[in-house]
């Protein structure tokens, strides 16, 4: 009886790609960061378990939860904690040339309403554990600074700590209940440019649905671009980009197609109301293109007709990156997401230009890549 | 394919039925194309393309599983078809393996399924 695998057969059917994957997630579990961490939150967690709670009413999407059923490491640990599975399954097998890791949110230091202090030390026992264990042994790795934004002084810190770390390429912001447009969030932006990293956004626990959760999950997961789309004008409004003009956002894991409707709203309302932000200088359509690219999952099935049209309504095909969001359940295959038989200039940009231009420090990718 | 590899793989031993116990799948090459073979709880057994039509996910490291059932009573839930369902392990899309593969949200669409019967004790499958 032959055994068929998943790997060896997308190796046979599929060519590779050139591809920077922009939603990857690894997983740390608890004990894992405890060499990481300083007394005495080290001791909070061996001797007092500290756990983070989380407040997800609803973890049962799929097969293996949030996870791919396929993705849980062989001897049983969980999705994504497991760097030679990771490579196995993900990165060999699709032909990354890069990866961009944005962590599994648990615990989340960003995402801890009360003591700043345990959410700070956890940011940076995350950071160290994830340069030391991912990003320093594998070259297509690249990280995310994790920060706790509660306390805009200390993630500064933070940033100022690890920032410079030539693998490093973004900070991860929460979305939480100050919006990113505020000058709370000002000097991390500062920091984050000074340091060449990338703002990056991803879902955590969104207050999707006036700070709360909806009933089921199908709803908040359906409604995870309003988040995405709150604080995107919300930053422009804000003029946080014209304060901060090589600033770069990355907005992970909303998908994009509500961009064509956001751009034409945010336009008809400054041409109509920009005397209450003078700051704005230019027409919001103009500074999404040039500060801000989306990374396409969760996408929608479309055909190739349907899915130009979306690009072409952005007015650019610039600002999309190709992301898998591996290991979670709603992963896009980098063979099978986007719709058949798109032009080969295209799916180069989608793939590998787009993230390669906006992240500042991934620029040492460009030599010696050409796409089949 | 050529025509000979196509001679070669229209018949095929896939095991011994007691290889496969109710509510277990095997994953199975049939000449060039993975097979997920499913045994119902009751006994019968069903073969799949092993490849979700969503996102070609390896069916065969999905579930089987049950279903709830469609109902006009908001909040209601009844679950059905212990065994008989079959959930991608990736976006968890529900297929009936019992109703040619058809896709609960949307039966239009189905999984491609290939002939089982039990011959002398063993699971043969055909294209």
């Amino acid at each position: 009886m032959a055994v068929t695998s998943y790997q060896a057969e997308q190796k046979s059917n599929q060519k590779k790609l050139n591809l920077i994957d922009t939603d990857i997630h690894e997983r740390v579990m608890y004990e894992d960061l405890l060499a990481y961490l300083d007394q005495p939150y080290r001791r909070y967690i061996t001797d007092c378990h500290w756990l983070q709670e989380k407040h997800m009413p609803y973890t049962q999407p799929a097969v293996a939860g949030v996870d791919r059923a396929d993705a849980i490491v062989p001897d049983g640990r969980p999705a994504g904690s497991d760097l030679s599975f990771m490579q196995e399954q993900l990165l060999d097998a699709c032909g990354h040339q890069a990866g961009i890791l944005t962590g599994a949110l648990d615990p989340s230091p960003s995402s801890m309403h009360g003591w700043y202090e345990m959410a700070t030390a956890l940011a940076t026992a995350y950071n160290d554990w994830q340069i030391e264990n991912w990003l320093e042994k594998d070259e297509r790795l690249y990280g995310s600074v994790h920060i706790a934004a509660q306390d805009p002084q200390a993630a500064v810190r933070e940033i100022e700590r690890v920032g410079s770390h030539p693998k490093m390429v973004q900070v991860l912001l929460p979305i939480d209940d100050i919006m990113w447009g505020d000058p709370y969030y000002h000097p991390i932006f500062e920091a984050a440019q000074r340091h060449d990293l990338m703002i990056g956004m991803h879902h955590n626990e969104p207050p999707v649905y006036y700070g709360k959760w909806p009933r089921y999950f199908i709803e908040w997961h359906t409604l995870i671009p309003t988040a995405h789309m709150n604080q995107v004008t919300n930053m422009v409004f804000n003029g946080v980009f014209e304060k901060f003009e090589g600033l770069k956002l990355m907005m992970i894991e909303g998908g994009f197609t509500y961009v064509p409707f956001l751009m034409r709203k945010m336009d008809q309302q400054y041409k109509d109301l920009r005397h209450e932000v003078p700051w704005v200088k230019r027409m919001p359509s103009d500074t999404i293109r040039e500060h801000i690219c989306f990374t396409t999952q969760p996408l929608e099935e479309m055909n190739k007709k349907t899915f130009l049209e979306v690009l072409d309504q952005m007015g650019t095909d610039d600002i999309v990156s190709f992301s898998t969001d591996y290991p979670h359940w709603d992963y896009d295959s980098p063979f099978e997401a986007l719709p058949p038989n798109l032009d080969a200039n295209l799916q180069r940009k989608l793939f590998y230009e787009n993230a390669l231009r906006f992240y500042p420090k991934l620029k040492g990718l460009a030599g010696g890549v050409s796409h089949e | 394919m050529n025509k000979n590899a196509l001679a070669d793989t229209k018949r095929e031993v896939v095991c011994h039925q007691d290889d496969l116990q109710p509510g277990q799948m095997l994953e199975y090459t049939f000449g060039r194309h993975p097979v997920v073979v499913c045994r119902a709880e009751d006994g019968r057994f069903f073969a799949f393309l092993n490849r979700c039509i969503h996102q070609g996910a390896p069916l065969s490291k999905g579930k089987l599983c049950g279903a709830t059932a469609p109902t006009s009573n908001i909040g209601e839930y009844r679950f059905e078809k212990e065994g008989d369902i079959l959930r991608c392990p990736w976006h968890g899309r529900e297929f009936d393996i019992k109703n040619s593969g058809c896709m609960l949200a949307q039966p239009k669409y189905k999984l491609k399924s290939f002939k089982v019967t039990v011959e002398d004790e063993h699971v043969v499958i055909y294209r």
